[in-house]
C-alpha cells in the first residue's frame, strides 16, 4: 500500500487555494473594471471547490486502500453494522429484561434510580440506529443531501449490502492501519536533527479536509452575496468616521477578501495535512495571520483593527506555550514527526507516536528505576544511547502535554484567553463563518485529538477542566448578549469547550465528532445571522428584530435546523440532529468519567446543566430574530430575504447539520473519525496510583450511554422551553427581571469582567513598567549614552591634536624628507655620457672594495 | 674551442639533431627575419601585413616551445642537458623563460599593432630588431658557457640600442639611443675582461664547471688574500658589473630613464621586461656555477651579501628618484629599477642559502626562492606591460606621455582607467593583485635565508620600507586618473575596442594571478619545477 497518489490528490486539494491566492491578490486588480469584477471570487470557488473534489478522491482511494467497503467484510460497513447487532443485542437485553445484566453492569454504579427510564430512553432513542439501517432510510438520506460527501452516499448504499451480514468483527478493532506518512519537501538537515514538510494521513485528515473544503465552498458562495456591496469605486463604510466626523470612502475590496479566504484555507489544509508538529506550528501561525487580515478586514474601523489586534496578541500567548512544548519534544524525541518514516515497508525513523509505548494498564510504560517514562521502539522495546536507555521525565512529557495545548487554548479561545473570539466578530460574517466557528478555532480541538496519543492524564485532565470551565463560562454570558453574531460567538466559545471536555475525558471520538457536527452546524448558523444581517441592512442588534420569519423564510427555517442541531433534539425515526448524537456522546464520556473518578463530579454536572443553558440561549436567538412581532417597524419593513447565491449555501448546509452525524457512534462519520483512533482508547486507562485518574473505555462509556442521553435531552428540552415561554409566549417581562437580577445580569453582560481582570492584571501593570521602562530610559541610559558621547568627542578632539600633529607630521617628515632626497637624487642623473661611464668603473671599484674589505681574507 | 664546437656539431649526428630541435624556436625567430626582410625586398609587404608574418612567426615559436615545455613537464621536470658542444643547456629553466619571452614578443607586436608603431614602411626593419633582441634573449636563457654570456647580452643589447633610436625625427630618442650605445660598451667592455680573468685564471668558460675549477685553484679555502682567486673575484665582479647594467642596477643604470624617455612607451615596455627576464636568468645560472661548492662557500657568501646591499641600494634609489619626475615613461623606468631590486633580493637569498653548510636541507627554499623570482617575472611582464602600453595608448590621443596626459582619465575612458588601477595596485603590491604574491614569495625566500645570514633581515626590512616608499609615486598615477579633474584643454581620448580588450586582458591577468589560488598556484608550481630544474646541475 503506498500513499502516494493519495498524498498527491490532498496536495492539490492543499495547493489550489494557494494559487488561488497567488492569483488573486496579484492579478485580482487586472481586469477591465477591476473593482467591480467577480472574477476573483469565482477563481477561489473554482479552487476551494475542485479541492472538495479532490479530497472526495482521496477518500475513496483511501477507503479501497485500507479495505473500508471492501466488499462484504470491508471494515467500514463491517464496523457500522457490529455496532448495530451489538446495540440492538444490548437494547433488546434492555428492554426485555428491565434488569441489570452482565453487558450493562455499569448503568447501575450511583444512578440505579434512573435505570428504569433510562433504560426505555435508551431503547427509544437508539433504536434508531438499527432503523437507519434499513434499506428505506439510506436512499431518502441521499436524496436530503443530494451533493453530500461520498462517506454518507456510500455509506447509505452500503449500509443496507451489509444489513443482514454476520458480526463476526468482535469491536471493529482489527479495522484498518490506514495512516499514511511521508516526506514532501526536506528543507535543511541540522546535525542529526531534520526540518521537512511531511504529510501524515489518516481517516481524521480526511474528514477534516473533506469538512473545511466543503464548508470553505459554501462560504465562499455565500460571500460572493455577501461582499458584494464591495463591488464598488466607492465603498462608504458607515461604521468608520474619519477626523471631521463624515463616513470613510474608499474603494472597494472584493478581491483581496477573496484572495484572504484563499490564503486562509490554503493554511488550514496545510495544518491538517502536517506530518510533523513543527509543520503544524508554521500554518497554525499561518491561520493567525490570515485571522487577523480577515478580522481587520474593515482596517478603517477602530475597534475592528483593535480586534485584530486583540486576536493576535492573545494568540501569541498560546503560542508561547506551543513554543516551550516543541523545545520540550525536540530535546528529548529529536524528531517533530508524527509518523515512522517507512521506506518499503521497514521503519527508518521513527515518530513521535511510536516512541512511547503503553502497557496493559494503559499508563506508559516507565523505567523502573528512575520512574522517568522510556522511549520505545516500533516494537515496544526500549531504545538505548549510549548504553543508557533513553528516557524522558514524566514532569517534562506533562510540560510539553500541557505546552502544546496552551497553543489549543489560545487558537480555541479557550479559558483564560477566550476573550479575543468576540471581538473577532467584527470581521466579515463569511469569516466568522469560516475561521471563527467552523475551521480555524477548531485547529486547537483537532491538534489536541491529533496529539492525543503524547498527552498523559495530568494534561488531560487539565483540558477537561479547562473545557469544563470555557463551556460554562461562555454559555452563561451567551445568554444575555444581544448581538446576534455575539450570541453565536459565545456559543462557538462553550461549543468548543465542549470538544475539549470530551476529549479530556477520554472521549476522543466524542469530542471531533463534535467538532465535525459543530462545524456544519455553527457555519450554517452564522451564515443565516449573516443572511439576517445583510437583509436587515447591518442591524445586528436582536432587540431591533422579531418577526422575520415571514419576511426571511429560508433562513428561518435553516437557522432553525441549526438551532436544533446546536441544542441537540432527537427526532422520530433516527433523523435526530447532529448535535444529539455528538453531544451525548461527549456527555456520556463525561459521565463514565465521573462514575471512574466521582471527585471530579463537576465535569459532568456542569455540561449537563450547560446542555440547557445552550438550548435556551440559542431558541432566545431564535424568538428574539423571527418569532414575534417586529420591535423596529422601519427595519422590519426594509428587511428582505437574502439573494439566491447566499441562501444555496444554507440549504446545502442545512442537511448536513441535520443529518451529517446520521447514525450517531453507529453511524459513517464517527466510525471514520475513529477509524485510526490511538490504540489505548479501546480499554481505557486504569490509575496506577491511589488519587490517579481512571480513564473510562469504550465499554463502560457504552454503558452509560442512554442515561447519559436522557440527562441530556432533559436539559436540552426544558432550556428550549424556557426559552420559548420567556421569549416565544413571553409570560414575564423581560425588562422586570433584568432589573431584578441586575447584578448578575450586569455581571454577564460584562463577560464575568475578563476584559477588566486583564486590563488590570496585563495592561495596567505593563502601562506602568512601559512608563518606568520609558522613564529610565530617558534619565538614565540616555545621559550615560550621552555622557559617552561627551567624553567621545574630547577624546577625538584630542585624536584630531596628535593625528594633525604627531601622525601627519611623522608621516609629513617621511614625505618631505624622501622627497627631498629623491631632488637630491635627480642631480646624480647630469645626462652627461662621459660622467656615466666614469660610474661603470666606480661602480665596480666601489663594489669590490666592498667586498674585499667586508670578507675576511 | 671552436674546433671542438665544429666536431661535435658534425661528428655525431644524433646530437646534432637533438641539438637542432632544442634550438628550433631561435631558429623559427631567425627565418621569420629573413622571410620579414625578403617580403619587403619583393614588396609582398604590401600585400601581406608584416605584422601577420611576425605574429604568426612568434607564434609558431611559443607552440614549439610549448611542445617542450610540456614533453619536460610530464617527463623529467629536473633534467638538465648541455647541448652544442656544452654552449648552450636545455632545461625547464630555459624553456620557461624561452617560452616566456616568446609569449611576451607576441604581446609586444599586439600592442604595436595597436598602436600603429612603427608605420608600415618601417615595420620589417622594426621586427627585425625585436626578433634579434628576442633571440639574444632567449639564448641568454641557455647559455651555460661565459662566451655564450658575452654572446647573448651583445646580441640582445645591439637590436635593443637601434630600437631605442627608432623615432628617427625625435632629437630626444636619437640622444638616448646614442648614450645607450655607448654605456653599453663601456658595459660591455668591462664584462669581456672580466670573462677573460675568469676564463684566464679557471681553465674554462663552462659556467656549471667554475666552483669546481675555483677551488682546485684556491688551494683550499678561497680567500682573497690569495692573489689567483682575487683575480677570479675581480673577473666575478666585472661580469656581474655587465649583468647589472642590462639589469639596470644601481650604480649601473644611468642609462635607462634617458633611455626610456627617449624611446617609444612601446619599446620601452619590451626593454624592461624581456632584456631584464633574460639577464635574470643569466645572473641565475651564473651565480649558481659560482656556488655548492665548499671551498667557496664563504666567498660566494659574501657575493650574495653584495648583492643584497645592491639590491637595497636600487629598489631604494629607483623608488626616491621616480619621486619628482613628471614624465610616465621616466617615471616607470625608475619604477623598473626599483624592481629589479626586489627581484635581485630573491636572487641573494638563493645565493646566501646555496652557500651555507644547510643548503642541502634547504633545497625546497631555494627552490622556492627561485620559482619566486620566475613568478615575480611572470606578473611583472602582465602589469609592467600594462603600465607601458595604457601609456602608449593615451599617447596616441594626447600627444603627451607626461603624468597630465591621463589626469581624469577615469571620466573619459573608464577601460583604461580600471587597467591602469589595477597594474599600479599590482606594481604596489596590494593584495590581491598578482603583484602582491609575487612580492610575498621573494619576501618569503629572503626571510628564510635571513636564518643564515643576519644582513638578509636589513634585506627584507628595505625591501618592506621601499613598497612604503613606493606608494608616493604610484598613487600620484592613481590620483591623477582617478580623482582630478579632466582639464579643460586636454585632448579627448576615445577607445577603439581592441585596444580597451588589449588593456583588459592584461588587467584580467593580473587580477587572475592573484585571485585565482588555482591559477597562483598552477604558476607558481611551474615556476617551482624550473627552479628545480636549473637547480639540478649546482656544482658541476
Amino acid at each position: 500500500m503506498s500513499g502516494d497518489s493519495l498524498s498527491k490528490w490532498l496536495m492539490i486539494a492543499w495547493l489550489l487555494p494557494l494559487l488561488g491566492f497567488v492569483v488573486e491578490i496579484f492579478f485580482g486588480y487586472y481586469s477591465r473594471n477591476p473593482r467591480r469584477s467577480k472574477a476573483a471570487a469565482w477563481f477561489a470557488v473554482g479552487c476551494i471547490g475542485t479541492g472538495f473534489i479532490c479530497s472526495v478522491i482521496a477518500f475513496t482511494q483511501w477507503c479501497s486502500m485500507t479495505g473500508a467497503f471492501d466488499g462484504e467484510s470491508g471494515w467500514l460497513a463491517a464496523r457500522v453494522h457490529a455496532h448495530d447487532a451489538d446495540d440492538n443485542d444490548a437494547d433488546d437485553n434492555d428492554a426485555d429484561d428491565n434488569d441489570a445484566d452482565d453487558n450493562d453492569a455499569e448503568h447501575h454504579d450511583g444512578h440505579s434510580g434512573h435505570d428504569d427510564g433510562e433504560a426505555k430512553g435508551h431503547d427509544s432513542d437508539d433504536s434508531s440506529p438499527s432503523d437507519a439501517a434499513g434499506a428505506a432510510e439510506a436512499p431518502a438520506e441521499e436524496e436530503a443531501a443530494s451533493d453530500e460527501a461520498a462517506v454518507l452516499r456510500e455509506g447509505g448504499h452500503l449500509l443496507a449490502v451489509a444489513e443482514d451480514e454476520g458480526d463476526d468483527h468482535s469491536h471493529g478493532h482489527d479495522g484498518p492501519k490506514g495512516e499514511f506518512s511521508g516526506v514532501i519537501y526536506t528543507l535543511g538537515t541540522f546535525g542529526g536533527i531534520t526540518l521537512s514538510m511531511d504529510y501524515y494521513i489518516d481517516s481524521l485528515t480526511l474528514v477534516m479536509f473533506m469538512m473545511v473544503t466543503l464548508i470553505a465552498t459554501c462560504i465562499h458562495l455565500f460571500a460572493m452575496g455577501y461582499m458584494s456591496d464591495e463591488l464598488t469605486d466607492d465603498y462608504v463604510d458607515h461604521f468608520a468616521h474619519t477626523a471631521d466626523g463624515k463616513h470613510v470612502h474608499r474603494p472597494g475590496r472584493f478581491y483581496r477578501f477573496f484572495a484572504f479566504l484563499s490564503l486562509f484555507c490554503f493554511a488550514m489544509l496545510g495544518l491538517v495535512l502536517a506530518g510533523n508538529i513543527f509543520q503544524v506550528f508554521v500554518f497554525w501561525e499561518l491561520v493567525g495571520i490570515c485571522s487577523f487580515l480577515l478580522i481587520g478586514f474593515y482596517t478603517e474601523r477602530k475597534t475592528a483593527s483593535n480586534a485584530a489586534n486583540k486576536a493576535f496578541i492573545m494568540n501569541r500567548v498560546g503560542d508561547f506555550g506551543f513554543l516551550i512544548g516543541l523545545m520540550v519534544l525536540l530535546t528529548y524525541f529529536g524528531t517533530f514527526r508524527f509518523g515512522d518514516t517507512k521506506v518499503d515497508g521497514e521503519v527508518v525513523e521513527q515518530g513521535l507516536f511510536s516512541m512511547v509505548t503503553r502497557d496493559a494498564t494503559g499508563n506508559f510504560v516507565r523505567d523502573d528505576i528512575t520512574g522517568e517514562v522510556l522511549l520505545t521502539d516500533t516494537h515496544g522495546h526500549a531504545l538505548t544511547e549510549g548504553g543508557e536507555n533513553r528516557t524522558i521525565p514524566y514532569m517534562l512529557l506533562v510540560v510539553a502535554g500541557l505546552g502544546v495545548f496552551a497553543g489549543c487554548v489560545g487558537k480555541s479561545a479557550q479559558f483564560p484567553l477566550q476573550t479575543w473570539l468576540p471581538d473577532a466578530m467584527e470581521g466579515p460574517t463569511p469569516v466568522s463563518a469560516l475561521v471563527h466557528s467552523a475551521t480555524m478555532v477548531a485547529a486547537g480541538v483537532y491538534l489536541t485529538g491529533r496529539f492525543f496519543p503524547m498527552f498523559v492524564q495530568e494534561v488531560l485532565l487539565t483540558i477537561a477542566y479547562i473545557g469544563c470551565i470555557t463551556l460554562f463560562m461562555a454559555a452563561t454570558i451567551a445568554v444575555v448578549v444581544t448581538d446576534i453574531k455575539k450570541v453565536l460567538a459565545y456559543s462557538t466559545i462553550s461549543q468548543l469547550g465542549y470538544m475539549m471536555l470530551g476529549l479530556g475525558v477520554f472521549g476522543w471520538g466524542a469530542g471531533l465528532f463534535h467538532l465535525v457536527t459543530h462545524a456544519f452546524f455553527k457555519s450554517l448558523m452564522f451564515l443565516c445571522s449573516g443572511s439576517v444581517i445583510h437583509g436587515c441592512h447591518h442591524e445586528q442588534e436582536m432587540p431591533k428584530m422579531g418577526g422575520l420569519l415571514k419576511k426571511m423564510p429560508i433562513t428561518a427555517i435553516t437557522m432553525l435546523v441549526g438551532v436544533c442541531a446546536i441544542a441537540g433534539f432527537p427526532l422520530f425515526l433516527g433523523l435526530h440532529f447532529s448535535g444529539f448524537h455528538s453531544k451525548d456522546a461527549i456527555v456520556a464520556s463525561a459521565l463514565a468519567f465521573v462514575n471512574a473518578n466521582p471527585t471530579h463530579f463537576l465535569l459532568f454536572f456542569l455540561p449537563l446543566l450547560t446542555a440547557g443553558i445552550t438550548a435556551f440561549y440559542m431558541f432566545r436567538l431564535w424568538f428574539y430574530t423571527f418569532w414575534g412581532k417586529p420591535r423596529d417597524q422601519h427595519l422590519h419593513d426594509h428587511a428582505h430575504e437574502s439573494p439566491w447565491i447566499m441562501t444555496v449555501p444554507l440549504l446545502i448546509l442545512a442537511p448536513f447539520a441535520w443529518l451529517c452525524a446520521f447514525g450517531g457512534e453507529q453511524g459513517y462519520l464517527y466510525v471514520l473519525i475513529t477509524g485510526n483512533d490511538p490504540s489505548h482508547l479501546h480499554d481505557g486507562v486504569q490509575a496506577v496510583t491511589t488519587g490517579g485518574l481512571t480513564l473510562p473505555g469504550h465499554e463502560a462509556v457504552h454503558a452509560v450511554h442512554s442515561q447519559a442521553g436522557w440527562l441530556a435531552m432533559i436539559a436540552a428540552f426544558s432550556g428550549a422551553l424556557l426559552a420559548y415561554l420567556l421569549y416565544g409566549v413571553g409570560i414575564v417581562d423581560l425588562d422586570r427581571m433584568k432589573a431584578q437580577l441586575s447584578k448578575v445580569h450586569g455581571f454577564l453582560l460584562n463577560k464575568w469582567h475578563f476584559d477588566e481582570l486583564y486590563d488590570s492584571l496585563f495592561m495596567k501593570p505593563a502601562h506602568k513598567v512601559a512608563a518606568f521602562c520609558a522613564w529610565f530610559d530617558k534619565a538614565v541610559f540616555d545621559n550615560i549614552v550621552h555622557g559617552f558621547a561627551k567624553v567621545g568627542i574630547v577624546i577625538a578632539q584630542w585624536d584630531r591634536v596628535f593625528d594633525e600633529k604627531v601622525v601627519d607630521g611623522f608621516v609629513n617628515l617621511l614625505g618631505d624628507s624622501t622627497k627631498s632626497i629623491g631632488n637630491s637624487l635627480k642631480v646624480v642623473q647630469t645626462g652627461r655620457l662621459r660622467q656615466y661611464v666614469m660610474f661603470i668603473v666606480l661602480g665596480v671599484v666601489t663594489l669590490f672594495a666592498f667586498v674585499f674589505t667586508t670578507f675576511p681574507s | 674551442m671552436f674546433e671542438q664546437l665544429i666536431q661535435d656539431l658534425a661528428g655525431d649526428n644524433g646530437s646534432l639533431y637533438t641539438g637542432l630541435k632544442y634550438f628550433s624556436a631561435e631558429l623559427w625567430l631567425s627565418g621569420t627575419i629573413v622571410v620579414m626582410l625578403l617580403l619587403r625586398l619583393f614588396s609582398v609587404d604590401r600585400w601581406i601585413p608584416t605584422f601577420a608574418v611576425a605574429l604568426a612567426g612568434s607564434a609558431i615559436a611559443l607552440w614549439g616551445l610549448f611542445g617542450q615545455f610540456t614533453e619536460l613537464m610530464t617527463a623529467n621536470t629536473d633534467v638538465s642537458i648541455a647541448f652544442f658542444g656544452d654552449m648552450l643547456r636545455q632545461d625547464l629553466f630555459s624553456v620557461f623563460f624561452r617560452m616566456f619571452l616568446s609569449l611576451f614578443l607576441i604581446l609586444t607586436i599586439a600592442l604595436t599593432v595597436l598602436t600603429g608603431i612603427p608605420d608600415n614602411e618601417d615595420a620589417p626593419d622594426f621586427y627585425a630588431l625585436l626578433f634579434g633582441a628576442t633571440v639574444g634573449m632567449m639564448m641568454m636563457a641557455s647559455a651555460n658557457n661565459l662566451l655564450m654570456l658575452f654572446l647573448g647580452v651583445e646580441m640582445a643589447s645591439v637590436p635593443s640600442y637601434v630600437m631605442v633610436g627608432f623615432l628617427k625625427g625625435r632629437k630626444p630618442s636619437s640622444e638616448a639611443a646614442l648614450k645607450y650605445v655607448v654605456y653599453g660598451a663601456g658595459a660591455a667592455g668591462v664584462m669581456l675582461y672580466g670573462i677573460s680573468l675568469v676564463t684566464g685564471v679557471l681553465g674554462t668558460g663552462d659556467m656549471t664547471l667554475l666552483a669546481s675549477r675555483l677551488a682546485l685553484v684556491s688551494d683550499g679555502v678561497a680567500g682573497l688574500g690569495d692573489p689567483e682567486v682575487c683575480v677570479v673575484a675581480l673577473g666575478i665582479m666585472m661580469v656581474l658589473a655587465g649583468l647589472a647594467f642590462k639589469l639596470s642596477l644601481v650604480p649601473f643604470h644611468f642609462w635607462c630613464p634617458d633611455a626610456f624617455e627617449g624611446a617609444s612607451a612601446e619599446v620601452a615596455g619590451f626593454l624592461s621586461v624581456a632584456s631584464k627576464a633574460g639577464a635574470f636568468a643569466l645572473l641565475v645560472r651564473f651565480c649558481l656555477g659560482l656556488s655548492g661548492v665548499e671551498a667557496t662557500a664563504e666567498l660566494m657568501t659574501a657575493f650574495g651579501v653584495a648583492l643584497g646591499a645592491v639590491a637595497i641600494v636600487t629598489a631604494t634609489f629607483g623608488n626616491l628618484a621616480a619621486y619628482t619626475q613628471n614624465n610616465l615613461k621616466r617615471l616607470l623606468s625608475y619604477s623598473t629599477i626599483a624592481h629589479a631590486g626586489y627581484m635581485l633580493m630573491a636572487v641573494a637569498a638563493m645565493m646566501v642559502m646555496q652557500n651555507s653548510d644547510q643548503a642541502a636541507g634547504l633545497g625546497q627554499e631555494i627552490n622556492a626562492a627561485v620559482g619566486g623570482l620566475l613568478y615575480y617575472l611572470a606578473v611583472y611582464m602582465f602589469m609592467n606591460l600594462g603600465a607601458f602600453a595604457i601609456i602608449a595608448l593615451v599617447r596616441n590621443y594626447t600627444f603627451d606621455e607626461s603624468i597630465d596626459s591621463i589626469r581624469g582619465l577615469s571620466s573619459q575612458s573608464p577601460a583604461l582607467a580600471v587597467g591602469m588601477g589595477v597594474c599600479v595596485f599590482s606594481l604596489i603590491g596590494i593584495p590581491p593583485f598578482g603583484g602582491f604574491f609575487a612580492k610575498l614569495m621573494v619576501f618569503a625566500a629572503v626571510l628564510k635565508s635571513a636564518e643564515i645570514h643576519w644582513f638578509m633581515y636589513v634585506v627584507l626590512a628595505f625591501g618592506g620600507l621601499n613598497t612604503v616608499f613606493s606608494l608616493f609615486y604610484y598613487l600620484k598615477i592613481v590620483k591623477a586618473i582617478f580623482i582630478e579633474e579632466r582639464p579643460a584643454e586636454a585632448r579627448a581620448v576615445t577607445l577603439p575596442s581592441m585596444e580597451g580588450l588589449y588593456v583588459v586582458v592584461l588587467a584580467v591577468m593580473v587580477t587572475l594571478l592573484g585571485f585565482f589560488p588555482a591559477v597562483t598556484e598552477g604558476l607558481s608550481s611551474i615556476a617551482n619545477a624550473a627552479g628545480n630544474a636549473v637547480l639540478s646541475v649546482v656544482g658541476g
